[in-house]
């Protein structure tokens, strides 16, 4: 009986280290789908959609911007100065933290950025790009109907 | 030090007797929001009401119209307005703030205390009826009186206008020459564009306009948050003597010396804090509305040459503006008004 019990708790714990395995292999695929999302309508010049995606206020850099025809005339000027983002892998993803606002600037404006306005379950980003190494960080959101962009870094 | 300040705060603007008259939304259409003090974010609808701190903001199909104890304020799109107060001559008074785009204001009957309008250039004192107000991209205001009076004051200097005349102010500079207004309506998309080509054209003559701007926010604040500092220091000392009275002389003493002492002290401690509050409020409209957005404006243009040398200069200039930012305003702010 007592043999039995070992058995089947060892057999829970494989279980749960698959099934922690596979969620981590699934968050990875998810982060990577959505890092390419973004990376596509670069490419494609879709500003519009992008902005459609873009929370307000929206950060740029360490720049919290407001109103949403500025978030469009962000997207539609970096289409419209040609930027592209080529070979877009994701290089590291990490859920959201008390210090995330850190990889954007350390001032009180972005840390408040970061409580009052990024949700919980949002994670950074960060993409490489096959342009001389440099990269990019996303602020994004990603629920079961809404995928959000929350903010924009880089190239760096 | 600024947890102390914050604290102290909210019993000290509860201790004032006037404060600012509310505003109710009387109209409201497409995209208008309302970011209340506290940091939440609403839509606009008929019947909200703006209180002291809250911005109104339209996009660009965005109009609002609002009332504030008889003065009419009509919102136009692509405009962030935000209802303000400050103290002057021992009284706390409204602010009608325009931080970005335009409005109309109308002044149904004067009471010889009507609310100041501010711009990101400029103070107006109001004693006219009818004129209307253009905030620009690069932090200039353009105001053209349609009928009445309004004094417009910048950088020590100060204008009188009457009907039919206008002046503009650029930012961190007194105000113009006056100018007849004309009797159509004035095209003020058209001198914002020419604002904002001038401002990309040259970053770093637009970079020397914020500093100078914010360089008087900063004294200001300084200035008023020093003797804040000085006065409460005070008010807590007599504070304390109050319950050294009320141990030897008994309570009505002690409520004598409440209301003869403290209470007059206790408010003229709250308005010291109003306006460092005003100062570095007004700083922040200024840091986010002008420079952030030109920040934004410019990155997108060079996010393919970041190594041009107009970006890279305005960059450094940028930086040093941010610190001295997060240094002398960031400080007085709270998370809410982020």
């Amino acid at each position: 009986m007592h043999f039995h019990r070992r058995k089947l708790a060892g057999a829970a714990s494989v279980a749960a280290l698959v099934l922690l395995a596979s969620c981590a292999s699934l968050q990875r695929s998810w982060d990577q789908g959505n890092v390419e999302t973004v990376a596509r309508l670069i490419n494609e010049g879709q500003a519009d959609k992008l902005a459609a995606m873009s929370a307000a206020p929206f950060l740029v850099d360490g720049e919290i911007v407001t109103l949403k025809p500025d978030i469009a005339s962000f997207w539609s000027g970096i289409v419209k100065a040609g930027f592209k983002v080529e070979g877009a892998t994701l290089v590291q993803a990490a859920p959201f933290a008390a210090d995330s606002y850190r990889q954007f600037a350390d001032t009180m404006e972005v840390k408040s950025f970061f409580v009052q306005y990024v949700k919980k379950e949002a994670r950074l980003l960060e993409l490489g790009t096959s342009q001389s190494g440099k990269k990019i960080m996303l602020i994004f959101g990603d629920s079961w109907f809404k995928k959000t962009i929350y903010g924009f870094k880089g190239p760096y | 030090m600024k947890k102390a300040i914050t604290a102290a705060a909210f019993v000290l603007i509860g201790a004032l007797a006037l404060s600012a008259a509310p505003a109710d939304v009387t109209y409201a259409e497409g995209d208008a929001s309302i970011k209340l003090k506290t940091g939440k974010l609403q839509d606009a609808q008929i019947g909200d009401t703006l209180n002291t701190g809250d911005t109104l903001r339209t996009g660009k199909d965005g109009l609002a119209e609002l009332d504030q104890k008889g003065v009419s304020i009509k919102i136009a799109k692509n405009t962030v307005f935000t209802l303000m107060e400050r103290e002057q001559g021992g009284q706390t008074s409204s602010v009608l703030s325009v931080t970005l785009g335009s409005i109309k204001f109308r002044y149904n009957k004067l009471t010889g205390q009507e609310p100041m309008v501010r711009t990101n250039s400029m103070v107006a004192g109001v004693r006219g009826t009818e004129f209307s107000v253009f905030s620009g991209d690069d932090g200039s205001t353009l105001i053209a009186v349609d009928s009445g009076q309004v004094t417009v004051e910048s950088e020590g200097k100060s204008v009188d206008l009457a009907a039919t005349e206008g002046v503009e102010v650029p930012l961190g500079k007194p105000p113009g020459d006056k100018f007849t207004v004309p009797r159509e309506l004035m095209d003020y998309s058209r001198w914002n564009e020419d604002k904002l080509s001038a401002m990309l054209a040259d970053p770093l003559a637009a970079m020397t306009s914020i500093e100078s701007s914010l360089a008087e926010y900063e004294k200001n604040v300084a200035d008023y948050n020093a003797t804040y500092l000085e006065y409460k220091a005070r008010l807590d000392a007599k504070r304390q003597k109050r319950l050294q009275i009320s141990k030897e002389q008994g309570a009505d003493e002690a409520a004598k010396y409440q209301q003869e002492v403290i209470t007059p002290l206790s408010l003229q401690t709250g308005r010291l804090f109003l306006n460092a509050r005003y100062f570095s409020l007004a700083a922040l409209s200024m840091r986010r509305f002008v420079a952030g957005r030109l920040y934004v404006l410019l990155k997108s243009r060079y996010i393919t040459n970041p190594g041009d040398p107009t970006w890279t200069q305005f960059l450094s200039r940028f930086d040093n503006f941010l610190s001295s930012f997060e240094q002398s305003i960031a400080p007085q702010l709270v998370v809410a008004d982020i």
